[in-house]
Formats: structure tokens, sequence, C-alpha cells
């Protein structure tokens, strides 16, 4: 028996061994990036980013880390803060996204974090980052109870409780409605959360919910859930999808001869669908933070700069990074140090930022006050809903 | 200071290499009596739902709530086992990847429960809770010199370096005596085995329920280390991940999925500093193991091998 446990004991060493000059490469590496930028009485802060770069999802940490990049390029060349960015992946995998911000919170030098991209992966690293005593701030997490995980935890993407009844409301309100149908993918936490909200949202507005239907990720034939609401006629269906199925869904409605208006929720508002499902898509009703087309000059000048640096159009998670990293920025220059303690409180303290979304505070939680659009598609565009 | 030299990323790599390492153990079990059974990722899930359920509900100790989504998990697997045992081979992979499926979509639909797709936040995190214990008892890490994060991950891994050396002690030991040769015998030829008195459908059920208790207590862990779990994390993409943690490092030896479940967490963090192409080093390897050593990069000759070399060199030593 012993022998056997001194061979586990002399495994385990060299794992852990392994495992250590794994770490003293890298750190070397950071060590040297530290010291690269010495100037000027500028604040100067390296901010760690986790993302979604490889994987099924990974088009999502690419426009994320664009809107980044963008916006430390444009802060930089104002020189009131310098800001150094360190990207990891996290592969969409709460276990990466947990290492990855470990790897960055175990750097002294790293006074924030932004990201992680997805909600599940937040769940995981934002009780560990509020144990750690440094702010992280989501840019695309709109699960419900994230920025109350703890009190370094903060968001600037706007949540679904407040986008889905802002759509609602606006729609109910100009076609008078009065029954509506509910539609979500239950095996998907994004739409499940989002009908969570459309549940909480027509319990309010005591709207008369005919029916609630479900389907599953990657399901192409909607027709028995569609006919069985055709059959109710609702004034309008609350649909909780992704684009890619939601898209889908809209068409197969149109082609059933259901023509109320749809209302979707954040993972429903992309181009895509209109690309997809075409005349079809007219109608969709939804509620975000970003658009576009807006007639304000700072938008169109970062959609500009955004295609003529990456050749396509900023989607709402490159803006929603573009505008978190100027928060970052802001709170820098207040807090006047780089420092992690300084640095939360004067990101609690932010109150009606102009950014590219509109103006923006937190709220006592560093949850999201804000103003959503509503848009709807018209004529196939993207349009505001009045 | 002892906090120098503890980076709590790597703390935490070597956390997720052993819960990994548990799981390569849970298929190599079951693959030592020469079943291949897919539904590891299920009874992880049943595991991990298990303890986490009953810490958040009846705020039952840890330790405890860890223990029995083991046994629970243990007990479905008698469930699935002797039923779907007299499958053979392929068969039985396929029957025991549904069984993961099937639970999966249970832990989508239970939603009273289980909370669906949304997962289940605020499981009591094994080295938070210890580090809450320890501060009642007014010992603060940093008086010797440790940061939260370091203390939390040091006593987290500590944990589970003892549960991984118990756990090898066992089936290291588990292999010499009657069982484990019963095992090795059903695996070479059932037929023979049985001839020889061996009672195939008994060792048979064992070994894959020891598999199904290995893998829950492995989810049970994984769940008070993570402190989030949903549905998605023990899909069928877990079941192939634990697959080839036994396939790589090889499945014949209780070393090679040791090794294999090491080698596969390792990579993907050392590997970190070429981001976007990690991953696609990751499939040339396996690629390239399949081509040039498809029984696993461990197996027996190997073994052997070193173990030749270490005698002679002990020899060696003493001339």
């Amino acid at each position: 028996m012993r022998k056997i446990l001194n061979k586990s004991f002399l495994l385990f060493t060299v794992l852990l061994l392994v495992v250590l000059t794994a770490c003293s490469n890298n750190s070397e590496t950071s060590g040297k990036k530290g010291d690269s930028k010495e100037s000027g009485k500028a604040v100067e802060a390296k901010i760690g980013v986790v993302s979604y770069l490889t994987g099924p999802g990974a088009a999502y940490g690419e426009a994320i880390t664009n809107g980044f990049n963008l916006a430390k390029k444009e802060i930089n060349a104002k020189g009131d803060v310098k800001i150094d960015l360190v990207v990891e992946d996290s592969a969409g995998k709460q276990e990466q996204a947990l290492s990855a911000a470990q790897k960055l919170m175990s750097d002294d030098s790293i006074v924030a974090l932004l990201g992680p991209t997805l909600s599940t992966e937040m769940n995981v690293v934002g009780p560990e980052a509020d144990l750690n005593g440094i702010p992280i701030m989501g840019t695309s997490t709109t699960a419900e109870g994230i920025p109350q995980i703890g009190d370094y935890v903060f968001r600037n993407s706007l949540p679904e409780a407040l986008a889905i009844p802002a759509a609602v409301k606006k729609a109910v309100d100009k076609y008078k409605v009065k029954k509506v149908a509910i539609l979500y993918g239950n095996d998907d936490v994004f739409t499940k959360s989002g009908y969570d909200t459309m549940k909480k949202t027509a319990e309010k507005m005591k709207l008369d919910v005919v029916t609630t239907e479900t389907f599953q990720k990657g399901q192409a034939d909607y027709n028995a859930q569609l006919t069985k609401i055709k059959g109710l006629q609702p004034d309008l269906i609350l649909c909780s999808a992704l684009y890619n199925e939601g898209a889908v869904i809209m068409d197969q409605a149109r082609k059933l001869g259901i023509d109320v208006p749809f209302v979707g929720g954040n993972g429903f508002n992309s181009p895509q669908v209109i690309q997809i499902a075409g005349q079809a898509a007219d109608g969709l009703i939804v509620a975000t933070p970003w658009f576009g087309d807006k007639q304000d000059p700072k938008v169109q000048e970062f959609v500009k700069k955004y295609e003529s640096e990456y050749g396509k159009k900023p989607d709402q998670f490159a803006a929603q990074a573009y505008d978190a990293l100027y928060i970052m920025a802001e709170a820098l220059k207040n807090a006047g140090e780089a420092d992690r303690d300084a640095l939360r409180d004067s990101l609690a303290e932010i109150k009606d930022f102009p950014g590219i979304l509109g103006k923006f505070s937190f709220d006592k939680d560093g949850d999201v006050v804000m103003d959503p659009t509503v848009l709807i598609i018209k004529d196939g565009k993207f349009q505001i809903f009045e | 200071m002892l906090g120098d030299f503890l980076n709590p990323y790597y703390l935490q790599v070597a956390s997720f290499i052993m819960i990994n390492i548990i799981l390569g153990l849970s298929i190599y079990v079951t693959l030592s009596s020469g079943q291949l059974s897919l539904g590891n990722a299920g009874f992880m899930g049943i595991g991990a739902y298990t303890s986490a359920l009953l810490t958040i509900n009846y705020d039952m100790p840890i330790v405890v709530s860890v223990i029995a989504g083991a046994i629970v998990a243990g007990l479905v697997g008698i469930l699935i086992g002797i039923p779907s045992l007299r499958l053979t081979g392929v068969y039985l992979a396929i029957a025991t990847l549904g069984f993961g499926e099937v639970i999966r979509v249970f832990m989508i639909n239970w939603e009273s429960l289980t909370k669906g797709a949304v997962g289940l936040s605020g499981i009591p995190q094994i080295g938070r809770e210890l580090l809450k214990v320890s501060r009642d008892a007014g010992f603060n890490p940093l008086d010797i010199g440790l940061k939260n994060n370091q203390y939390v991950y040091l006593l987290v891994l500590i944990i589970l370096v003892i549960i991984n050396i118990l756990l090898i002690w066992f089936l290291v030991r588990q292999n010499k005596s009657r069982v484990g040769r019963a095992f090795a015998a059903i695996k070479m030829d059932e037929k023979a085995a049985e001839a020889m008195g061996v009672n195939i459908t008994y060792y048979k059920v064992l070994s894959f329920v020891q598999g199904a208790v290995i893998s829950g207590f492995a989810g049970a862990l994984f769940a008070h280390v993570m402190g989030y779990i949903s549905p998605a994390d023990f899909s069928y993409h877990r079941a192939v991940e634990i697959l080839i943690f036994a396939v790589f490092g090889g499945s014949e030896v209780i070393w090679g999925s040791i090794f294999g479940a090491t080698f596969m967490t390792l990579m993907p963090e050392v590997l970190r500093f070429i981001s976007e192409y990690r991953y696609m080093i990751y499939g040339a390897i396996l690629i390239l193991m399949m081509a040039f050593r498809p029984q696993g990069i461990i197996d027996v000759p190997l073994l052997q091998k070193l173990q030749l070399s270490k005698r002679r060199g002990k020899h060696g030593s003493k001339n």
C-alpha cells in the first residue's frame, strides 16, 4: 500500500510541477507588458477582458473585443486615461471563463475586469471577483440577478427585465392588446429567462395569456405550436427566441396567416432576422439599447469609424462594449488612480453618462438605469416604433 | 511568503484537473470490465443536482450532500445498469448516451425543482464556506500571508488531491483483488469468464455502478467548486470530453485516464497565448493520436518499459 501511496504522491507532485512551470513562463510575459508604459501623469490602468473568442458563439466575442479595441484607441489618443487591455478567451464555458478570470485577477496590476460574454459565465465568475475585490462589468450579460451577486459586480448591458416590459408596453398601447400568446425556447438560458420576464410582464399588465408554447433549440417545424396559437386568436405574440429560430418562426407564422405583431427579447434583435425571414419579419417589435440609424452625430461617428476599422456594421454587442470601456475610463479619471477599490466606488457613482447608447447610470446594485429604444421592423428595415 | 508562490490561477486549473481525473477514472472503471458507457455525463449531472439542491434547499453540510449525490447517482446506476447491461459494445454506448440526454431533458423540464435551463446559482462553494468557517474560528488567511482567493483554492485543491489519492489507491487495490481479476476476465472474453464461474452479470453491474458513483461524486464536487450549474454542463459534449480523457491517455491502465484528464485540461490553458488557434491544436493532437497511437498514450508495454528502466536505474546506482 505504501508503494501505491508513494507512487500517487509522486504523480501529483509531477502534475503540480508542470502547472508551476507553466506559470513561470506566463508571469514573465505579463511583467514585461507592465513595464512598457511609464509616462505622464495620466491614469494608467490595465483592464482584463474575458471574452467568448472560440466556439459557436465566437461572433459575439469578436464584436465585443472590436468594440473594446476601438474605444481603447480613442481613449488613449485623448490622453486623460491610458488603458491597456489584456484579453483572455473563455470558449463559452464556465470553467474556462473562471480560469481566465482567475488568471487576470491574480495579476495585481489589473484593476478591473470586463466580461465575460455569457450570463452563465458571469454567474460563476461574479462571486469570485466579488470575493477578491476587483470590479467586474458585464457588457452582454442580460439575465436577471447579475449585479446583485455583489458590490463589485456591474453591468452596462440592458437587462431583459427592462427591455421586454418597455417593448410590450408600447405594443399594448398601440394595438390595444388584450390577449397574448407566449412562445419560447425552454432549453436555452437566454430564451428561458426572457420567457420568465415576459410572463411577469404579462401578469403585471393584466394581459390574458391564452397559451404558452415551447420549442427546442434547432427545431425546424413550428406548425404545431403556431396552429394552436392561430386558433386562439391572440392580439400579440410574445416570442422569446434567438434570431435564428425566431426568424423561422415568424416566416412560418406569416405563411399560416398569423398577421399579429411579435414582441421579441434581446436575442431576437438582429438584422439577421430580416435576411432570413424577409417580408415575414415585418411587425417584429424589440426594445434595444442600440439603434445604429439613430440621428445622433455620436452614434453616426461610431458607426463610421467601426465600419472603416473592421469592415462591417457594429451590432449592439460592439456598441455596449464600446460604451463600457468609456464608462471605465470615466470612472478611472474620477478615481484619479488605478486602484481596485477606488475604481469600484467611482464606478458606482457614474450618473447620466452620455454614451452612444444614450444616458447611462448605475442603480444601487450596479444595474442599468436607462431608457431603451423600441424598434419595429417595417418594410424590411428596423425603424423607431412610436 | 507563502502567498507569493501560490497563484490562484494555477491552483484553480489544478483543481479542475483533479475533478477531471475523477471523471476519467469513472469511465476507466466501466471500461475495465469491457463496457463502453457514455452515460457518465448524466450521472455527473445527477450527482451535481442532488448535492446542489440538498445544500440550497435543506442547508445540508457539503460533505453529507456530496456523498448523497454520489449515492443517488449510484442508485440510478443500478436501475439503469441491470437492464441495459444486456447490451454490449456499440449498443450499450448508444443506450447510455440516450440515458444521458434523458437526464438533461429532465433537468430542463422539471422547472419547479431545477429552474430549467436557467440553472442553479448560489450553490455554496467548498472553499468559500471553509473560509467563512475559519473566519468564525478567528483565523484570518491574511495572517499567514494568503489572499482570500489563494486560501480558498488552496483548500479546494488540497481536498481534491486527498480525494484523488484515496480513489486511485482504492482502484489500484481493487485491480489486484478478486473483483479486479473478474473485471479483466470479462473484458478479455465474457463467455470464457462465465465458463470459469465468474458471475458476469454481477460484476458487470458492479463496474457500471462504480462508474456511476464516481462520476456522481465528481459532479457533486464540480457543483460545489463552480457554485453554478445548468443542464448544458452535462450535455453530450461532456460525455465525449470524458471519453476523450480515457481514450487519449490510454484506456487499458488506470494511469492512462489520469494522464489523459491532466493533459486535456492543461493544454487549452497552456496554449492560452495563441488564443483563437488553441482549439485547432487540440483537434490536431487528437487526430495525430488516433493515427499513430490508437490505444492511447499510456499502455501496458510503455508502463513495463518505464518500470524496467527504473529498476535498471536502481540497480545501477547500487553498483
